[in-house]
């Protein structure tokens, strides 16, 4: 089973090395972030895949935080404004 | 304070601290040793959801939850095929837009659950929510958008048991006031921004 | 090669096609709300395979649990993010200085 685990898992990044070409062209901060959150997602879906081949049980705690982290990093995103940009 | 919302709520109290002690056996399994930590946590966290979200008269419908679950599953499903199909075709079928949909759900909690719900349709994404108008993103407006948002808000006021006034003439309500709803009404809705 | 594990596979197969048709709807589709439809949809239904993929190969029910947690917790964060990126969107506030 664990071959076919890591293909599953090759295929979920090369998803996200796909969703760097739309970080690149943007055009804008939305597209970039829709871009981070597609690699928050697909990330998630690689360490669970990880978590059995590895036999860390463990890791689906890091898949935990990161599905926490990725709902911050968004809000946090949507929160900022254009007068703070300066800085 | 604290000892004030716990003697008022005593059901809402108890529910809740459940639902937390629920969600720290799942993060650490069955290990009586861990409650050392857990405990005063899910004590902390009961308190702090009281003062933070004041409970209500209202009780999810278990029923309705039952019936809610699958179809929102199925749903979730149907929207994920219907992108997939669009965009994996190599002319794309998307001809995207905004629509006008107003809200006639009540309580906070429905209005977020609906929110949240519609993006996960199909072909349905919310944008903007001011005052009772959801501005809802199309992907294809030739599609009945505002069919699957009926069905689905029905189903969300009776997960939440409340009572839907009838559409009435929504078009001629929705064609004069939109003005009013969405430059003067003041921005409310669920998140709260500053 | 049992029947368990054969399903468990093609649950598995059926996420990566979701996420490859999300990350394709990502870098195809016209305009930003439009690629949130792609993202918001395809991205949860890919995780959802996933995770029902990966239940037979939980070591304990707790995992099993936890691994639906992960996905609920996903769903939930990425709904509310596509409702608050559209609405800076639509809003045109702090948006976009190009």
């Amino acid at each position: 089973m664990s071959p076919f685990l890591l293909s599953v898992a090759l295929v979920l990044m090369a998803g996200i090395a796909a969703g760097l070409i739309r970080v690149a062209i943007g055009p804008t901060p939305s597209d970039r972030m829709m871009a981070a959150q597609l690699m928050g997602t697909s990330g998630i879906g690689v360490i669970l895949l990880l978590a059995p081949v590895l036999a860390v049980p463990a890791l689906i705690d890091v898949a935990l935080i990161f599905s926490l982290l990725a709902a911050v990093a968004v809000t946090a995103f949507t929160r900022r404004r254009i007068t703070n940009d300066g800085d | 304070m604290y000892r004030h919302s716990v003697s008022a709520h005593p059901w809402a109290a108890l529910s809740r601290a459940g639902g937390f002690a629920l969600v720290w056996v799942v993060l650490v399994g069955p290990d009586l040793v861990s409650w050392i930590i857990g405990g005063p946590f899910v004590i902390a966290a009961t308190l702090a959801s009281l003062r933070l979200s004041e409970p209500r008269d209202r009780t999810l419908s278990l029923p309705s939850l039952v019936g809610f679950v699958p179809y929102f599953l199925w749903e979730s499903l149907r929207g994920g095929l219907d992108v997939a199909a669009r965009v994996l075709i190599p002319r794309m079928r998307v001809d995207p837009g905004n629509r006008t949909y107003r809200l006639r759900l009540r309580s906070p909690e429905a209005r977020l659950v609906f929110i949240d719900s519609i993006s996960l349709l199909p072909g349905t994404l919310s944008a903007d929510l001011r005052g009772d108008l959801v501005t809802v993103h199309a992907l294809d407006v030739r599609t009945d958008v505002v069919e699957g948002l009926r069905v689905l808000e029905r189903r969300v006021a009776a997960l939440f048991g409340e009572s839907l006034e009838p559409v009435g003439d929504r078009t001629t309500a929705e064609s004069s006031t939109p003005a009013r709803g969405l430059v003067s009404d003041p921005p409310t809705h669920p998140e709260g921004r500053q | 090669m049992d029947a368990v594990q054969l399903l468990s596979g093609a649950f598995l197969l059926v996420g990566a096609f979701f996420f490859i048709a999300g990350t394709v709807g990502l870098i195809r589709l016209p305009d930003r709300f439009s690629r949130l439809h792609a993202l918001t949809k395809a991205d949860n239904v890919g995780l959802g395979f996933i995770v029902l993929g990966l239940m037979p190969l939980a070591p304990d029910l707790f995992y099993g649990l936890k691994l639906v947690l992960v996905w609920l917790l996903v769903v939930i964060a990425g709904a509310t993010g596509a409702h608050l990126i559209a609405k800076r969107a639509l809003r045109g506030d702090g948006e976009d200085v190009l």
